[in-house]
Parts: structure tokens; sequence; C-alpha cells
């Protein structure tokens, strides 16, 4: 069974502001308690720092951005490399006066910067629930190759699994980090492991003492995606 | 690009790097700088911002000496201040101080436990001492 498209949430961690303060723990939040089953963010300096397979990432999953003043860097800068985005959610605008009582470090948190980024985190959580249900309706999506359709359509899951160390492990955007490396011309083999784990490890938190297993793993791996090639079109369970 | 005066107001802009427990402590240690360590005489600014090509933000950069503290190799704050003409008086790597540090439990991004929060005092600490040590040498210099 199709795994749910997974939603990306970018927020802009404004420094400079307590609302960035808000946006970043915001998304924390949802991502860790509200919806860990649904969401996976992007690191937003990364991301328009020019990393392809972040912009590459974005453009593939409905993305929420979460930006903390009118600037709306987190928007802007989305939709400057990687299309539209699918909700823009802005503190200020959430929170409106309630945001002068919040600090810009979580040294300084009381309850009003909790309350916050609850407010906040709940809003988020909405538009994830919103983006997923549309995404569950029947809709005139690609059939194949549809991994780049361009826009927040929630078309394609665009999740992988590896064996590691007998247990299957679930790592985002593993489809499309083989089909860019395999467009890059990388062959199979042991020449090619670091370079997919280090591709891996943006999306996916690698324990230091696992590394040598994750390595082994995605490297199986990408030797039975090539071997798949052409028939299926990053096909990975 | 015109020269810093040493008593203007530096920059400490960090990565604030989603993913890691580290972007947080980077985020940490350079608002504790910039609000209680030295307050008035060094500040941030939005690193999004800057990146987003925002024109006042750049100015700025190019005009202050810049502290970048970055959570990981890719080095996204320091990078990206280059990018944009900033000048990089120091380039403070999070993860160097947390080698210092192995078997330490430091938290989440989310949340840094009591170690995470020393590590985190322990880098703004290091900003201040090498903010001191640039403004001696920019006097002796000027």
């Amino acid at each position: 069974m199709a795994e749910p498209t997974k939603v990306g949430i970018i927020a802009c961690s404004g420094e400079e502001i307590p609302a960035g303060t808000i946006s970043r723990q915001a998304t924390r939040r949802v991502l860790e308690l509200l919806r860990p089953q649904s969401t996976v963010t992007l690191c937003l300096p990364l991301f328009l720092a020019g990393e392809e397979q972040e912009r590459r990432f974005a453009r593939q999953h409905p993305t929420i951005t979460v930006d903390g003043c009118d600037k709306l860097c987190a928007k802007r800068g989305t939709e400057q490399y990687s299309g539209q985005v699918a909700a823009s959610l802005v503190v200020t605008d959430i929170l409106g006066s309630r945001v002068e009582k919040c600090h810009r470090s979580t040294r300084a948190f009381d309850k009003a910067d909790e309350e916050a980024v609850w407010a906040v985190a709940e809003r988020i959580a909405a538009e994830v629930d919103t983006l997923a249900s549309r995404a569950s309706e029947p809709a005139a999506t690609t059939s194949s190759g549809g991994a780049s359709c361009g826009c927040a359509c929630g078309g394609k899951s665009a999740e992988g699994s590896l064996r590691v160390n007998g247990e299957t492990v679930t790592v985002p955007a593993l489809p499309l980090i083989f089909d860019h490396v395999h467009k890059q011309g990388v062959q199979s083999g042991d020449a090619c492991q670091d370079q997919l784990l280090d591709m891996v490890r943006i999306y996916h938190a690698i324990d230091p003492c696992e590394e040598q297993l994750y390595r082994e793993a995605v490297a199986k791996a990408y030797t039975e995606y090539c071997q798949r090639r052409p028939q299926g079109v990053a096909e990975i369970e | 690009m015109e020269r810093s005066d040493p008593k203007e107001q530096m920059l400490v802009i960090p990565c604030s790097g989603m993913g890691k427990v580290q972007g947080l402590i980077s985020r940490e240690a350079a608002l504790h700088v910039a609000d209680t360590l030295m307050p008035g005489a060094a500040d941030t600014v939005c690193l999004a911002l800057l990146v987003t090509g925002d024109a006042a933000t750049r100015a700025k950069v190019q005009t202050h000496p810049c502290v970048t503290v970055d959570g990981c190799p890719k080095l996204c704050a320091k990078k990206n201040v280059e990018l944009s003409g900033g000048n990089v008086a120091l380039g403070v790597r999070v993860y160097d101080t947390l080698k210092r540090h192995r078997g330490a439990a430091f938290g989440s991004p989310t949340t840094l436990s009591e170690e995470g929060w020393a590590a985190a005092d322990e880098i703004a600490a290091e900003i201040v001492c090498a903010a001191s040590q640039l403004s001696r040498e920019r006097e002796q210099e000027s």
C-alpha cells in the first residue's frame, strides 16, 4: 500500500526577531509531536544556498512555509527555487500583538512563548491535515515519472526504505536521491558509498555508530535500483 | 569594500540549522553574545533575509565585522555571508567544540540539555574572547 505523501515544512527561523524563533519551535513541535508521521523539514539556508537535492525535494512535496514576519523569506525563497508553496503561514498574522511578549532566545522562554509556539504549531498541523486530505482525493496526477510534476499536488510519495542491521528503516527522498545520482552517471559499487550516504544524511539522522551499516545498506539499495532501471522510476519499496 | 571600524557593532550570524542540535546550539550561542555578553556591541541578522538578497541586510554584513556560527560542515552561514560580500572576521564551527565533549548529550534540535546549554555558553565565550582579540589587533593597526 502506498504511504501518504509527506508534507514539507520550511521555517524562516529568523534570528533577529522573536517571531523567527517561534517559527522554528512551532515547526519542530509539529515534526516531533503533532504530525511526526506526515511531515519533514528542510534547512532553509541550505536550501537557498543551492542544494539541488533540497530544492527538488520541495518541488515534489506539498510545502508549507512558516515565516516570522511579512518579509516572507521562507515563502519567497521556496517559490524562487521550487515553485509555488501549498500554504504560507506568518507568525505575526497568527499571533497578532501576542508576539510582543515573546523572546528570541529559548533560554528566556516563558508561558507566553510556550502558548505562542502551541498556537502556531496547531495552525501548521491544521494545514498539514488539509493538504493530506487533498492529496488522498482522487486527482489527475501523472501515472509515471510523477516525481517531477513541479507543483505541490502531493503526487508520488518520495520515500524509500533500507534494510539496516536486519531492520527496515524509512528514508525520506531516497528514490529522488537515487534518481539524481543515477542521472549524474554514478555507477553502483563501493566508490559511490560515501556520496550516497552524505545525501541520505541530509534527510535522515544517522547515528555515527551506525554509519557503516547505513553505508552498506544504501549502496546495496542503489545497486538494486540500478539493476531495475530503466523499467522503474525510483520504485523503492 | 570599506574597512570596518573596530568600534563598530559586530554581527554574529548563526546557521540555525533545523535538523540537528548543533543548529540550535549555534543559534543560542549567537543570541547569548548579542543579548547578554555584548549587548549593543554585537547583534545578529536573519540569515534567510540575507540569503534572499535583502539589500539592507547585505549592506550591513558588508560594512560590519561578522562572526559566523555553523552547526555542520556545510557551513551555510559562512558561505552565505561571503557570497553576500560580507567580511567574515571569525568562522566558528560548533562541531569542533562538541568534539571536545565526546559522549555528552546536548539535547535535540528543539531543546538543549544542560550540557547543550553549557556548549552554547562555551562557544559564546569563545566568540567574545576572539572579538576582544580582534578589536585589540585592529586598534593597534589603526
